[in-house]
Order: C-alpha cells, then structure tokens, then sequence
C-alpha cells in the first residue's frame, strides 16, 4: 500500500522505513559520507521516519561511544553544516553491534536486535544491508546474513543489500562475488555502488542527450570525431593510501567502474523508459560493444601506462610514484592509463574514446568532451590562420559541474579572421544552492528500490571483461607493453600523447 | 530611492544596462529567468530590492521591480537600473540585473507594454504580486506569466480573489499558481508524509476520527489548504451537511473510504506560530506535527501501539524571500496545488458556477 501522502510531494521514488545495518561501521566510508549522507535526509526531511541505522565492525564499543565518534566528524564534514537538535534525535535511531565478521554468533545477536527493532517499530521489517567493509570481507559478510536467514524477508517487506566498490579485481573474482552476492540477495535486491552514478552531472548526461533535441541527431560518427573521457587527480598516494593502490592501479580503480560508467552513458542508445533495467539494459549493450584489446600487441597499440616521476603539484615537491609510501619500489602499477576504445556499434563505428585517468596531474578534474568533425573547410580555408578547430562539447563532472560548448566566431573587424569562443553553463552560477551528495541520492533510492544509478551484474561482469584483456597483457604476457613515465605535475606521458595524435588530435587542455 | 541604483531613461534601459555589464568584466551575468515583483504598496519597491538580493544568491534572474502608485494624480514612469552580485562558492562573482519602474497615476495603464519591453528573451516569467488583486490581474497580464506567486494570506476576500485565480488557471495554459500559504505548510505536509512512510500508521490512516490543526488567525488559508491536502491525497468524502464554523474555528466533517466519520477542525489562535499544529488520530495511532510561536523546528510524533517515534528538523522561518525561494527550488507546474483548489475553494464555499460570473474591480 503507498503512502497517500506521497503522491505528487516529491517528484521521486518513495524512500521506505528500514533497518540499515552497515558492515565497516568504524571506517572512513562510514563516518565521512554514509552518516553525514543520513544526516542531511533527516535535517532535509526527506529520510522515512522510522529509519533506524546499526553499526556493525569489530572494535569494542557502546552506542554512546559509537554516536559520539560519528557526531565528531559530521561537525566537519556534514555539508548542511551540524544542528545539535537534529543530531540529538538522529543520533537515537544510531546503534552499533560489535561482532567480527566471520562470528556466526554475532549474526545471530545481529538477527535477534534486528528483530527487536523490528518489534519496536510496529512489526514491520525492511533492511537495508550495507556492506562498507574491506573487500576482503565480502564473502564472509554475505554468507553470514544468509546463515543467520538475515537475507530473507517477511511477507510484505524487503531485504537488499548495497556492496561498494571494488566488485571484484577481475572477472573470475567478480563472477565469484556475484555469485555469493545472488546466492544471498537476489539480484533485484542487490545494489552496487558506483557513487560517479549518483553525481548531479552524470545524471545530467541523459537530460542533455535525450531532453535537448539539437544534441541527439548529432550524436553518432556523421558528426563526432572522438570522445574523450578525462580523470585527472592532482594527489599521488597520501593517507597510505599506496598499499591498496599499488595492488589495484588506475585501470581498476576507476576505469573498469567510475570511467566506463560515464563511457555508457555517453554512448548507449535512448532506453525505452527510465526504469533501473530499461536504462541498464541499455548501458549493458554499449559495454558488451567494446572491441576487445585481447593480444599484448593490441594492448600497446591502444593503451598506455606509467607512473609519475618525481616533480612540482601546486607548488608542492613530490616523490615519483615508486618512492611512495607503501608502494613497492619495483611496482609496474599505473598511476596512469589512457586508453583507445572502441565501440563496434552501428553509432559508434569508426568514431574512438579516448579514456585517461592519472595521478599527480596538474589539477582535479573529471570530464567528457565530445569532438564534433570540421566542417568542409571550402569557405574558409584561404584565410591566415584557417579555421580554429571543430566545435567541442564538454560535460564537466567535477569540480565546477556545468556544460560548455566551442564554437567558431568572426573577430569583429573589417577583416574575417576566425576564433574559438565558448558558451559556458556552470551549475554554480545558475544555480546558487550546492548539489546533495551523491551518497544521499544512491541511499534514498537504494530504500526505494530504485535501483538505475547502481551497477548490474552484467554490466559489472562486461565491464572486467574487457579490463581483464589488458590487465592480463600487463602481468601475463611474455611480453608486455612498457611503463612509460612522467614528471609529476605535467599531463602524463609524451606515450598518451601519441596515442591521439593520428588524425591530428590532442587531449583536450583541461 | 538610492538602492534602486542609477536612474535611467525609460527609452535607453537596454543601452543603460549593457553600459553597466562593460564597467565591471570580473563578473558574471546569469540569469535563468525573469522575476517580476509587483506592488501597490507604498514603499514597497524599496523593500523588494533587498528581498531581490536575496533571492538572487540562488536563483539568478532578470528582475524587474515594479512599483503602483494608481492615487498619484501626476502620471508618470520613472526607471532605475542595478545588478545584485553575490561570490558563489568563494569565487566567481555572479550578478544578476534589476530594473525598478515606478508607475503613477494614468501611467499605470501601460504597465503591460513597459515593462514586458524588457524582459529577457526565452527566459520564462515569474511574476509575485504582493497584497490584494487588483484589476490590473486581467487576463492581457496572465496569458503572459509562467509562474504566479501570490499569498493569501494577504487577501481581505480569499474567497473572491481564488476565484479569479481558478479563472486564470482556465484561460492561460501556462499559467501555474504558486501560493505562499501553500509553501508554509510544505514542511509540516513533508513531516506529515515522513511519519505516514511507518506502516502502522499507514494502516490506521483508513481509521482516522479526527484531524486539528491550529493556525494564526492571519494564516487560515494555509489551514485549509492543509486540510484540503489530507482529504483530497486519501480520496475523503465531505459531509459538507455537518459543517460549523465560528469566530475561531471551522468544522468540517469527511468519511474514510472504510466509512469512519472524521471531524476536522480548523482551529485559529492570535500567539501561534503561523502553522502551530496539525494532529490527525485514530482510536490506535496518533499523528502530530507541531511548532512553537518562535521555535525554528518542526516536532514530530508518531504514536502507534507501543511504538513512538519523535523527530525535529529544522524549517525556515515566516520570510518572504525564504519562502519566495523554497518555492522556486521545488520548481514544476505545482500540480499538488492544483489537486487540492476545488477541495480547498469548497471550504471557503466557492462553486465553479461562481468562478465565472465574478469580476474583480
């Protein structure tokens, strides 16, 4: 039965009372996002009443000491800033559960307060599992709720389970993870996180393409060029963050999900409706497209890797990747990849994505830019100085979320001369008031089964497909394609530059 | 009139502005739509530049402020141009322009042409009529507004001045009412579905006897919008034979779809916070959602069986601008608004058959 009282009030799914039990209670993920994410749906009213939120990790701790270690760092991090009267009521519904996580008794008390929350609350018994804990702890995670019966519902209500990233670290893992993942939650009921998904401007990319008629007939290789799809980090492995990232590298950690993500929904055809499958159905279709880069020698014609030397960010002196702290010194994981994709598609055929991400660039930035051809240049082509480049279409995701679109000009004067000039829609100046998190957006629809902005399984498994190609031309191989290098604080390797430049074109100066 | 900005010539505001965009390049110009403020009030055009300014931190626009004075016996049109420029996020600097007319006497016939001279091509209209309705609300000045915000609460004759609402609303096709008394009560109908997300509750809703709400006497109408809300969003039946009202209070009685008679009371007291409380029991659960006279929260209780739930957010205050902007954040045609006018005007008692035969001069 729906809440009457819904209808037409917020032009969304209907958000539903549950139990969210997050795994990985006492991590980072847990204290800088998914509680502050909490927090604000409650401060905006937008968080079901009822909602009820158990901490579940290993340290020793009561709730008071739990609430009290969450309130600390929502005080800096929350960014509706922190209402004491709001927390001292949100705060109520926070209890933690210490068990490890292999403790199949911890399970069973877990059960048994899960329950009397349940009871508590008029009987009702929607949960929400959220599974923040380290990777490695997935598999015992999920088969522990379904030893407990936790993964089962009553009649009436629903138990899903949200599982962040990474998926897996190829595809035999990934399979394996679904396949613990669905053996314990069915699909439906499965949410995996790509919080790239729940940003303001990725959600925007399917606005723009299929709300604004002129972009949509020009969308397919009578008119693009290329695409590019850029991730530049202007930090290299702070925070120890070297240990995780030394195993991972660039290719797994952002591009098989965050990049390929955006690559989808740049490239996928218009859903028949905007339900989770018709959109996904359709995301899926562009992954499975990709030509696979299945030889060592296809892989180092089409991608290239390196890790920075050391050099200048900001100002700032840095150490070259394999100095970093807890990388190893002989590491060949990338810091940095840039890819040549294509997709064998009637749309797409003949037009290249080129997809980048590094560490230690000159500045912070995620963006797509779509590169229409020139015109013929019959016209203007005597002038001094030609034509200055086609018109481009960039889709910044972050920071400065906004839309711009280069278009040749006349400069007044007597003479014709030609220059670029740029149409520039930035959200923070059109719009003053800031964007909700992601997380904010993803824990809502996770509560109201609306499951579009997470990954499906296929999509997931499509997507280490064709990672796994070049992963295994990497590290398997005979012989693999080299580690090229730059200097810390430059645009990457002279490599990824080559990359493009047959046909005459450059990565776009961000 | 000094924060109005510089005076200018009727004929040379388009030249006037751009004059003023070259002076500053640092900054720049946005604008997403263009706002018309309007009063008859005497000194209003004032106090309209500082709600612009505020208004104009989130939401960039053309403004135009105009001001009526229709008793001056001189007529005349007298221009002024600004822009208001807000940092955005510690960087940019964004500004936004405003033209203020001020139009007297026999002058105020040509307000349409005017002012509709210099609004920004493409951008949809908003337009905020402070205070009564008046005859210049005709339909050569709504077959031109997108959006018109207006508060009831203003109005010495709700009842009349819906009824030319309702009129627009069936002459102009884009034309989408926006009352302020309806986005007082956004918070308290949010809080109201949040509490009915609980199941139990949800269930007991078919069983509700008795709906309160307490209001100030200057803000019956978001009341009884309020309470047009719940009947019309269950589907309610009025028994509109059982109606009483006096001085204080309005009683309506409905039946539930199950058949349960609900007695509703619309209840107003001079110290109470704009919209003091809304409480909707039945013999199993109760409902209340409550604010104090100067409290910035809303209080929130759910008592159900042995289950009880009890919550504050935070909700802004009685401010125009606030509520000016909170109206436009939520954007859309205001469809629920829509849903709940006949309900609501048959509260007032208003029939359709009235809306057509009534002029207002």
């Amino acid at each position: 039965m729906n809440n009457p009282f819904r209808k037409d009030l917020v032009s969304r799914s209907q958000p539903e009372a549950c139990t969210v039990v997050i795994f990985g209670a006492t991590g980072d993920l847990t204290h800088r996002k998914l509680i502050p994410a909490l927090y604000n749906l409650q401060l905006e009213g937008a968080l079901p009443a009822g909602v009820k939120i158990v901490g579940f990790a290993r340290r020793e701790k009561t709730d008071e000491q739990f609430r009290s270690g969450l309130e600390e760092i929502n005080r800096k991090v929350s960014r509706s800033g922190h209402d004491d009267e709001v927390w001292a009521d949100f705060a109520q519904k926070i209890h933690y559960h210490q068990s490890e996580f292999q403790d199949a008794d911890g399970y069973k008390r877990l059960a048994e307060s899960l329950e009397e929350i349940d009871q508590e609350r008029g009987g009702k018994g929607n949960r929400l599992f959220y599974i923040a804990s380290a990777p490695s702890f997935f598999d015992d995670v999920l088969e522990s709720l379904k030893d407990a019966g936790l993964n089962s519902c009553r009649a009436g209500c629903w138990s899903r389970v949200i599982v962040e990233k990474p998926f897996g670290i190829d595809l035999p893992s990934a399979q394996h993870l679904n396949e613990v993942v669905n053996k314990t939650f069915q699909e439906k009921d499965t949410y995996r996180i790509d919080h790239y998904l729940g940003k303001e401007t990725a959600q925007n990319i399917m606005v723009l393409r299929f709300a604004n008629a002129i972009f949509e007939p020009l969308w397919n290789n009578n008119y693009i060029d290329h695409i590019q799809i850029t991730c530049a980090e202007n930090l290299g492995m702070e925070g120890g963050r070297g240990g995780y990232y030394d195993k991972a590298g660039a290719l797994r950690d952002m591009v098989q999900n965050h990049l390929l993500q955006l690559l989808s929904l740049v490239a996928m055809e218009p859903p028949t409706d905007l339900t989770a499958d018709g959109v996904r159905d359709e995301k899926v279709k562009v992954l499975r497209s990709l030509r696979q880069w299945d030889t060592p020698e296809l892989v180092a014609e089409n991608v290239v890797r390196a890790q920075y030397t050391e050099g200048h960010v900001d100002g700032e002196k840095c150490v070259g990747y394999c100095q970093e702290d807890r990388v190893d010194p002989e590491s060949t994981t990338e810091a940095y990849v840039a890819l040549r994709i294509m997709i064998d598609t009637w749309r797409w055929s003949g037009v290249p994505f080129f997809v980048r991400m590094g560490k230690q660039l000159p500045k912070k930035a995620t963006e797509i830019s779509v590169h229409f051809k020139e015109p013929p240049t019959v016209l203007f082509n005597a002038l001094s100085g030609g034509v200055p480049g086609g018109n481009v279409l960039v889709i910044r995701i972050q920071p400065d979320e906004g839309i711009s679109l280069r278009m040749v000009s006349k400069i007044p004067g007597a003479r014709l001369r030609l220059e670029p000039v740029k149409m520039d829609f930035h959200y923070s100046t059109s719009f003053g008031k800031g964007s909700p998190e992601a997380y904010e957006r993803l824990l809502l629809d996770s509560m109201a089964g609306d499951a579009t902005l997470f990954a499906r399984r296929d999509e997931v498994e499509e997507a280490w497909k064709f990672i796994d190609h070049i992963e295994s031309a990497w590290h398997e191989s005979s012989n693999p394609p080299p580690v090229a290098d730059y200097v810390a604080g430059t645009w990457g390797p002279k490599e990824a530059d080559d990359l493009l430049a047959e046909g005459g074109r450059k990565w776009r100066r961000l | 009139m000094q924060i109005l900005g510089k005076e200018v010539a009727i004929g040379s505001v388009d030249r006037e502005l751009r004059l003023l965009w070259e002076q500053d390049k640092a900054s720049t110009n946005a604008s997403l739509m263009n706002l018309a403020v309007y009063s008859e009030n005497d000194g209003a055009i004032l106090r309209n530049s500082d709600l612009v300014q505020e208004i104009t931190r989130e939401h960039a626009c053309r403004a135009i402020l105009i001001g009526i004075d229709r008793d001056d016996p001189k007529a005349s049109i007298r221009a002024w141009i600004t822009a208001h420029c807000h940092l955005r996020h510690g960087r940019k600097s964004v500004c936004c322009e405003q033209i203020a007319f001020q139009l007297t006497g026999r002058a105020t016939g040509r307000l349409r042409n005017t002012v509709f001279a210099h609004l920004n091509s493409d951008l949809p209209l908003v337009f905020w009529w402070q205070g009564e309705l008046s005859s210049i609300f005709s339909e050569r000045l709504y077959s031109l507004i997108e959006r018109f915000v207006f508060d009831s609460s203003q109005w010495s004759d709700p009842a009349e001045s819906f009824k030319c609402i309702e009129r627009a609303l069936k002459n102009a096709n884009n034309f989408s009412p926006m009352d302020m008394e309806w986005t007082r009560s956004y918070a308290v109908r949010l809080a109201v579905a949040g509490l009915y997300d609980d199941p139990l509750a949800k269930q007991s809703l078919e069983y509700t006897n008795s709906i309160r709400i307490k209001v100030h006497p200057n803000h019956k109408m978001a009341g009884l919008q309020l309470l047009a809300w719940i009947i019309q969003s269950n589907g309610w039946k009025p028994l509109m034979d059982k109606r009483q009202d006096t001085e204080i209070s309005d009683r309506f009685c409905f039946e539930t779809n199950e058949g349960v008679e609900v007695t509703a009371v619309v209840e107003t007291a001079s110290s109470a916070a704009p919209i003091a409380e809304l409480e909707i029991s039945s013999p199993d659960c109760t409902v209340r959602v409550s604010r104090g006279a100067d409290s910035r929260y809303l209080h929130q209780l759910l008592n159900v069986g042995s289950h009880r739930v009890e919550q504050s957010t935070p909700v802004s205050g009685n401010d125009p601008a606030e509520l000016f902007m909170a109206q436009l954040s939520r954007g859309g045609k205001n469809s629920l608004f829509r849903m709940i006018i006949p309900t609501f005007l048959s509260f007032l008692g208003v029939n359709e058959e009235e809306i057509y035969g009534t002029n207002i001069e």
